[in-house]
């Protein structure tokens, strides 16, 4: 049964990254105890919430004193377990890389949490301020990530290009909410729906829509707004971008999803075709970037863009009334995180004390000393390209079929030339490891990184081909269900 | 034995993965995965004996997989689909006696996952269920190529994956599309081939959704002209792949044109199948005189293998009972054949590195039972009596006259351009004069795998019927239609 101690796990982590706070400022443990700590109160968390799994619900946290701004369904449950275990697998397979590194302070581990915690808040708000708050808050713990690497020019660099970008995009989204305000006159977001099948007139709810559009478009670095993708993914240490790659993007769409389907989808004659060409642009303006891209690092952070253009052509095909579009979302973003967590987890497994090994060079022969980490690696990269037996491929399957379902066939063309092109960029990483003789000596020490990595693989291919018939374990169809009933809750 | 075909499918697969797993010596990797191939082949003989003769599907399978889109893992078996797994798992485990000598381990594990990926894709009747087989398959090969291939490998292991998988892309488009056409038209997903021929679809669509189809199925056969791929692919890659590409993906393309394409567009492939016949008969001539003129030995027999390919397209669009019985006659034949070509000329390069005609002369004064063998492989392909290539010729030859008889007369005729190129061949390689200083005759290892082959195609030739027997239902399959279309 779901009741008001619902919130429990959304404490924990709150009162964790205070915690976490104070033990970096009075004590002197290890990084190594440090990260125990933050993987326990993690699980705590993920305990809590994932008895919600499941259960189809909807409730306001607190509606007197809260005053209906937290909302907790099963989707915020889903998204929250999801940002959980995106940070657990994050901080436990960048253990070799701590240890390595100097700038892992014992702040980083607060700030992973207050990140984890506005994302939490974040999919749960129920009311556009409150997601703002949540958004920028959740932003600000990102960027000091960005830049914790001290002793490096480039990470201050992307630190301050994405700080400065990040709010400059962050009030537009303030700007839209304030001309949702003044045609509403609240900033609920039951309340914007209720107006528009009440009235006539929306011109500042349509402004309001396109400026907090720009921002999300912003934060999940669809083309043109994304220019800064490439530099702050590559200046920012590899766990701190699969965190980005992985958990953040996810927290950008989870509040995306929930205004656009909430609220605008009286409007979704208006937003489709700005969906469309922002998902065009992305595609073709990513894939030609990531083509470009001379360094794995580089290529995986353009490559992001291309997923998010993905993502885009189901943003669209679910404002063309697609009800398997929303939840395919989901699921692609579950399938992307697995695998961004997975092969940024292997880049920083390999690399050599404080300087990553992430060119293409650098690769080179790693399957001869290294077979089992090569062929999670290739797992990854199958992933990342939709290669079927990988959810990876079922992320993409559904999508398309999306696409199709909503009568966007050119769009579904499009995202299949995509793949097609992904196969080369993906596959050469694959062939790096392979085909060519080994060039430099990789001496991993063996921890515990590597077995964390391996469940990760384990779990993306068993995502992708995974079948009810092993009873323990879900399928792969389990997953969708479990989407489609996070986003039936939302109506409730 | 109710799961044989599973069994078929996924004991190869799964002893790739502990193989790769388990830290053992390549020697014992070795012995293992032959056991393993001699294992799945002693399953498919079993299912051959048991193998009931009608065109129904049989051993089949269902399982719901991704309940909520109606894919399920449904896998089934008859007359077509028996002729690709009996030649899979009876080509495989000589595959391995052929290269005993080799000590690397990915080469092994690589052919155990594209016998299993191979044996799916043919037993598979759901369309996802095909697709993630029909792409598994390719990774293996892409491994083979890249790992342990000569020249330029690394390019054209790229190239080869970029290629195929553009045309498989654009089938799962199509197949996507039918589904959600299930789904519009029926009100629920299916992507089981059984639902999906009951829909119908307007000329336009079905045009551009049979396209997509045959395009995939085109490149891997190969079929003029997405053939591009096939000759710098074949000189990169190494014996295994070749033989593995010629002798059995080859025939996949041809097996999922009969299944799929047949199967979903019906109508259309009726209405198209003059094209297509006239352009197996172009891809057969023009391939052959490519073949003619290649003097590097991969390159010439790829040629060959595509020429006799489109052959076979010719007869399976022929749409009569003599011509599909010939087609799945040669594509047995054609398979064996091939293989031991394919396999003789590995052998070949492993003595001397070289596969270049001008490089080899007078091998029968050398090697004579290499020569000899070599001589029988060459000669069944161009379909000497005795041997089952002549069958699949003859018959191929009347279904094209009861076709059309010009086109029938032209197919006669031009099956001799296969004579050339292998009287050549053994001309320059096999007589002629003596350019190499030692060449060593068949050691035992490949003298067992190559008589396994030499026995079959003898027995294919001398006792067709036994074997005819098993393919004659299926082949019947289209004999009421025919009429009906009045072809």
């Amino acid at each position: 049964m779901v009741s008001n101690d619902i919130i429990i796990s959304l404490l924990i982590i709150g009162l964790g990254a205070v915690f976490m706070m104070l033990v970096a400022a009075f004590s002197k443990l290890s990084n190594l105890i440090l990260s125990y700590i933050t993987l326990l109160i993690i699980s705590f968390a993920i305990y809590f919430q994932t008895s919600y799994l499941g259960e189809l619900f909807a409730l306001d946290i607190q509606a007197e004193l809260f005053n209906h701004m937290l909302r907790f369904d099963s989707f915020a449950s889903l998204f929250n377990i999801i940002f959980l275990v995106g940070a657990f697998l994050m901080i436990a397979t960048a253990r070799a890389f701590m240890h390595a590194t100097k700038f892992f302070m014992a702040e980083t581990f607060s700030l992973i949490l207050f990140a984890i915690f506005s994302m939490m808040l974040l999919s749960m708000a129920n009311e556009l301020l409150t997601a703002f708050i949540a958004l920028e808050s959740a932003s600000v713990a990102v960027y000091i990530l960005v830049g914790i690497n001290r002793y490096n020019v480039r990470a201050s660099e992307a630190l301050f290009k994405y700080l400065l970008l990040g709010s400059f995009s962050g009030a537009f989204f303030l700007l839209g909410i304030a001309f949702v305000y003044a045609q509403v006159g609240s900033t609920h977001l039951g309340a914007i729906h209720e107006y528009l099948s009440l009235h006539q007139d929306n011109e500042l709810i349509i402004v309001g829509g396109i400026l907090m559009m720009i921002t999300v478009l912003f934060k999940i670095s669809a083309v043109p707004f994304g220019a800064w993708t490439l530099d702050v993914y590559d200046g920012a240490s590899l766990p701190i971008t699969a965190f980005m790659a992985g958990t953040f993007k996810i927290a950008i769409f989870s509040v995306a999803l929930r205004i656009l389907l909430v609220d605008y989808q009286g409007l979704a004659d208006f937003f489709r075709p700005l969906l469309i060409i922002a998902a065009v642009i992305t595609i073709i303006g990513g894939s030609l970037l990531t083509l470009a891209q001379q360094n794995i690092k580089r290529m995986l952070a353009a490559s992001s863009i291309v997923h998010s253009g993905y993502l885009l052509i189901a943003l669209s095909a679910t404002t063309a009334a697609s009800t398997s579009a929303a939840p395919s979302i989901i699921f692609y973003l579950v399938a992307y995180f697995l695998s961004a967590i997975g092969a940024f987890g292997i880049l920083s497994y390999i690399s050599h004390w404080d300087t990553e090994r992430t060119t293409y060079e650098d690769l080179k022969g790693f399957s001869h000393e290294n077979p089992i980490l090569a062929a999670m690696m290739s797992v990854f990269m199958l992933s990342f390209a939709g290669f079927p037996s990988t959810i990876g491929f079922l992320g993409k399957f559904y999508i398309f079929t999306s696409a199709i379902e909503s009568g966007l066939m050119w769009l579904a063309l499009l995202g299949v030339l995509a793949a097609f092109v992904s196969i080369y960029y993906y596959f050469k990483v694959i062939a790096m490891m392979y085909f060519y003789e080994q060039k430099q000596s990789y001496n991993l020490r063996f921890s515990f990184t590597p077995i964390v990595i391996a469940i990760v693989a384990i779990a993306v291919l068993w995502g992708g081909i995974g079948t009810g018939l092993v009873s323990f374990l879900p399928g792969a169809n389990v997953i969708i269900e479990t989407a489609q009933a996070s986003i039936s809750s939302l109506f409730l | 034995m109710e799961n044989i075909l599973s069994l078929l499918i996924f004991i190869p697969i799964s002893s790739a993965i502990l193989l790769f797993l388990l830290p053992l010596e390549v020697k014992y990797i070795r012995y293992a995965s032959f056991i393993v191939t001699l294992f799945t082949t002693v399953l498919s003989l079993w299912m051959f004996h048991n193998f009931q003769v009608s065109a129904n599907m049989q051993f089949i399978e269902e399982y719901a997989w991704i309940k909520e889109y109606g894919i399920s893992y449904h896998v089934g078996i008859d007359g077509i689909s028996l002729i690709i797994i009996m030649m899979t798992n009876l080509i495989m485990p000589l595959l391995y006696l052929s290269f005993w000598h080799l000590n690397r381990k990915g080469y092994w594990l690589n052919l155990l996952i594209v016998q299993g990926g191979l044996t799916g894709a043919a037993l598979s009747l759901d369309l996802i269920l095909f697709y993630l087989f029909w792409e598994t398959m390719l990774l293996p090969i892409f491994f083979l190529i890249g790992l342990f291939g000569r020249e330029n490998k690394n390019f054209m292991s790229m190239k080869f994956t970029l290629y195929t998988i553009f045309g498989s892309l654009l089938m799962l488009l199509a197949i996507l599309y039918l589904g959600h056409a299930h789904h519009l038209q029926v009100g629920v997903w299916s992507f089981s081939i059984t639902d999906l021929h009951l829909l119908s679809f307007d000329t336009q669509t079905s045009l551009l959704l049979f396209s997509a189809f045959i395009f995939a199925f085109s490149i891997k056969i190969p079929l003029f002209p997405f053939h591009t791929w096939l000759p710098q692919t074949y000189r990169a890659a190494p014996t295994g792949a070749i033989v593995i590409m010629s002798a059995l993906m080859a025939k996949l393309g041809v097996y999922a044109i009969w299944r799929f394409v047949f199967t979903l567009f019906e109508e259309l492939s009726f209405k198209s199948s003059y094209f297509f016949v006239l352009l197996g008969l172009f891809g057969m001539i023009y391939f052959g005189i490519a073949a003619i003129k290649q003097r590097e030995l991969k390159k010439l027999f790829a040629y060959s293998s595509a020429s006799h390919l489109s052959l076979v397209i010719m007869g399976i669009f022929a749409f009569n009972y003599y011509a599909h019985l010939g087609a799945f006659y040669m594509i047995a034949s054609h398979a064996l054949s091939s293989a031991a070509l394919f396999m003789m000329l590995g052998m070949i390069y492993k003595r001397t590195q070289s596969l270049h005609i001008s490089t080899l002369g007078g091998i029968v004064h050398q090697a004579p039972v290499f020569s000899v063998f070599f001589a029988f492989f060459a000669l069944s392909i161009v379909g000497i009596p005795l041997t089952g290539g002549f069958v699949s010729e003859l018959l191929l030859i009347v279904g094209a006259f009861k076709y059309n008889i010009i086109l029938g007369f032209i197919s006669a005729t031009t099956l001799l351009i296969a004579i050339l190129f292998v009287f050549n061949v053994m001309q320059k390689v096999l007589y002629g004069k003596i350019r190499l200083a030692s060449f060593e005759d068949l050691r035992l290892y490949e003298f067992l795998s190559i008589i396994p082959l030499a026995l079959l195609i003898l027995a294919m030739g001398i006792f067709p019927s036994y074997f005819l027997q098993k393919l004659k239902p299926t082949a019947q399959q289209y004999i009421q239609k025919e009429v009906i279309h009045g072809q």
